[in-house]
């Protein structure tokens, strides 16, 4: 225990001083500014340029897909990393399983492919592509 | 090992804290991007514990199930996320009480 | 890992294989005929499988799962409650949305974590089949139907459910710091060696019942399940009441069992107070309820309440054998008596009229209508009062004894005023389906195919055989929970 408090005390110090800085800091302009609520106080100022249009641009819908995808692809592959690390212990079992594994996120990957959950713009989904196209003109 | 050597009680107490935040942040948020975000630190609480316990005992036991429980919460998450732009779709609100037609 | 262990896992394996191909059948070639075909195959392929994955049971494939005649027992249960499910739900799907062929991938999917947790004897095994089961039914919740209800009823479920299982998991990462294990028979032999009264083993199984009681829905855990049976479509309501519930059940015992939980008499009293208020609340607030939907929903808590009777009088070694034994008929009881009511409500929203949420007023004379689904819904309702000649009575008869040799009074009596409670609601769907309605036009349209029928004979049949030739079924348990023991 002794040995972590002698290695803790530097960061401690360090947290009450930036703590301490930024108090400074704000409390100081706070003391010495001025206190004033006209129209154009609130306006963020951009180097004289008003600025246009609201901050919240409508995304399309299909990143917020291919961020779900990623999320969980992104995740499967802890598992190939695993695999990876304990190769030679594991040897052909392993190798079995990571194969059944990788074969079974490839045929989800086809089932994304082919359903046209990875395509961009208008969706052709396979079996209905005109009805899904009436739906989106409909939006 | 080596270097700073962390009793398994503050971490237990870190993952305690995260989690009472987690559950707090599901209570009083109602923005429905805002629950899963909670929903999410809540899983990592005890995901987190896991790793404490592994480590008490040396074991690899406590990292395979942190390892479990990032798959689950990011197949639960990736479902919600679904579930969040249809409802974004029909409700065009994501507030949890403007879209309660259900009285329990 | 051999071929006899293979063999042992062949029902999840099946499970497994055919839902990958039915992911490829939906990529390559788009047909609800063919989907819905391949997916009541594969369930019943895994059904058939267990004859002979039971001749290399018992035993442990890997630490993580136990293949015994317990999971293999449940295991066809559960799938044959999934087939039943999806067969009962194709006409429903015939007249909603677009694409429903996902369905019944996800319906496979969650019979396969339905498996997983019968076999469970590991906690991560657990997790991983809860979770299966449990991701796939918030999608089979709002796939369906992308109506405001089903989604809201989604979303709720997910949220909730979510918290619950990362509640349970707390408590899990506490008992593994504890006991240092998360097998369940290793367990036993580490927590025979702590004090009951440990305080770190007391938070976990605190927040272990907590999570494990939101899923079972008990009282006071039990506020999303009204909401999301009423959201979500039919069928999927009847797989979430019945497999969802038995499934969760199936892995608490086996927890209970292997670890020698019994003998921490904290969880015990708080388990026998959970059940007290399960039985009054949920028979109490169904009694409220107009929307058959809902009723169903409290009286399924309720009958988790009577279920989990069994844990408690389970903790008294010599009346544990007859405790569990009538725990696991109840289940299958229950399973049967529930996939048959919200089978009803099911054929009754599959016609054209799409009716999603059938009112007490919207049976009325349905006697007169369509009597063979009126049987149908007699037998349920009958069977869920615990009405003699129906599964439901044999199984409350066996859980009463049992709790009598136990002497467990309070319990009993929550339990008899909560079942005479239970039998005024029961019955009066049944007084208001023999109405004389002049006028029929309350009814919906109902389902026609002959399939439908010959499902509606099958379950009528198979409640009234589990409640007049009970013996073989208990014979056959009795023999299979020794080998648990």
């Amino acid at each position: 225990m002794s040995g972590a408090d002698t290695s803790l005390w530097p960061f401690v110090v360090y947290f009450f001083a930036v703590l301490a800085l930024v108090a400074t800091m704000l409390g100081l302009s706070w003391l010495l500014g001025q206190h004033r609520a006209n129209a154009a106080t609130n306006v963020p100022f951009e180097s004289g340029a008003l600025s246009v249009g609201s901050p919240q641009i409508h995304m399309a819908v299909e990143f917020y897909l291919i961020a779900i995808f990623f999320v969980i692809f992104d995740l499967e592959t802890v598992f190939i990393f695993a695999w990876a690390v304990a190769f030679f212990e594991l040897g052909w079992a392993g190798f079995i399983s990571i194969s059944i594994f990788i074969l079974l996120l490839g045929v989800a990957l086809v089932y994304e492919l082919r359903s046209g959950a990875l395509d961009w713009g208008i969706k052709t989904r396979s079996g209905a592509p005109t009805s899904t196209l009436t739906q989106e003109a409909q939006k | 090992m080596g270097g700073l050597q962390v009793p398994l009680e503050h971490v237990q107490v870190l993952a305690a804290l995260l989690f009472s935040c987690g559950l707090l942040g599901l209570m009083l948020r109602r923005n429905i991007i805002f629950m899963l975000m909670s929903l999410e630190v809540m899983l990592n609480s005890a995901a987190l514990a896991f790793v404490a316990a592994g480590a008490k005992w040396a074991e690899a036991d406590g990292q395979v199930i942190f390892l479990l429980i990032l798959s689950v919460a990011a197949a639960e998450i990736s479902v919600g996320l679904g579930l969040v732009l249809q409802i974004q779709r029909r409700f065009k609100t994501l507030d949890m009480d403007s879209a309660n037609r259900l009285r329990g | 890992m051999n071929i006899d262990d293979l063999q042992g896992l062949l029902p999840l394996l099946t499970l497994a294989a055919g839902a990958t191909a039915l992911m490829l059948q939906i990529a390559f070639a788009r047909n609800i005929k063919l989907t819905s075909f391949l997916a009541v195959a594969t369930l019943l392929a895994a059904t058939l499988s267990i004859v002979w994955a039971g001749e290399s049971a018992p035993r442990f494939v890997t630490p993580l799962l136990r293949a015994d005649k317990l999971a293999l027992v449940f295991s066809a249960l559960f799938c044959v409650a999934g087939a039943v499910t999806a067969i009962l739900s194709m006409d429903y799907l015939n007249n909603r949305g677009d694409e429903p062929e996902e369905y019944f991938l996800l319906l496979v999917l969650s019979t396969l974590g339905a498996c997983v947790l019968a076999y469970a004897s590991h906690l991560a095994s657990l997790l991983l089949g809860l979770e299966l089961m449990s991701v796939s039914l918030y999608a089979l919740i709002a796939y369906p139907d992308k109506t405001k209800l089903p989604l809201e009823a989604a979303i709720k479920y997910l949220v909730l459910s979510g918290a619950a299982s990362a509640t349970m998991l707390f408590g899990f990462a506490l008992l593994y710091a504890t006991t240092g294990t998360l097998q369940f028979s290793a367990m036993a032999q580490q927590l025979a060696n702590i004090d009951t009264g440990n305080i770190t083993l007391l938070v976990a199984s605190v927040m272990i019942v907590t999570g494990l009681g939101f899923k079972l829905s008990l009282v006071p855990f039990h506020m999303w399940t009204p909401d999301v049976y009423d959201g979500a479509p039919a069928p999927v309501a009847g797989y979430l009441a019945s497999v969802g519930k038995a499934a969760v059940f199936v892995v608490l015992v086996r927890w209970f069992i292997a670890s020698n939980l019994f003998r921490f008499s904290i969880l015990i009293d708080c388990i026998a107070l959970l059940a007290i208020l399960s039985m009054l609340a949920g028979n109490g607030l169904a009694l409220l309820q107009t929307n058959i939907k809902r009723m169903l929903a409290y009286s399924s808590v309720a009958h988790m309440g009577y279920l989990v009777i069994i844990l408690v009088v389970g903790s008294d070694l010599a009346h544990r054998p007859l405790a569990i034994e009538a725990g696991m008929y109840y289940l299958i009881a229950y399973t049967a008596t529930t996939i048959a009511a919200f089978g009803l409500l099911t054929l009754l929203s599959a016609g054209k009229s799409q009716k999603e949420n059938i009112q007490l007023h919207d049976v009325s004379g349905l006697f007169w209508h369509q009597p063979l689904y009126a049987c149908l819904m007699l037998v349920a309702l009958l069977s869920l009062a615990g009405i003699p000649l129906t599964a439901g009575f044999v199984a409350k008869f066996y859980l009463i004894s049992s709790a009598v040799s136990d002497g467990r009074w309070i319990l009993l009596g929550s339990l008899a005023i909560g079942s005479s409670i239970g039998i005024y609601y029961y019955l009066r769907v049944v007084f208001y389906m023999t109405r004389r309605v002049e006028e029929h036009k309350n009814i919906p349209e109902a389902a026609h195919g002959l399939i439908e029928k010959f499902m509606t004979c099958t379950l009528i049949a198979s409640i009234l055989l589990l409640g007049i030739v009970p013996q073989s079924l208990m014979e056959y348990l009795r023999s299979i929970l020794q080998l648990v023991n």
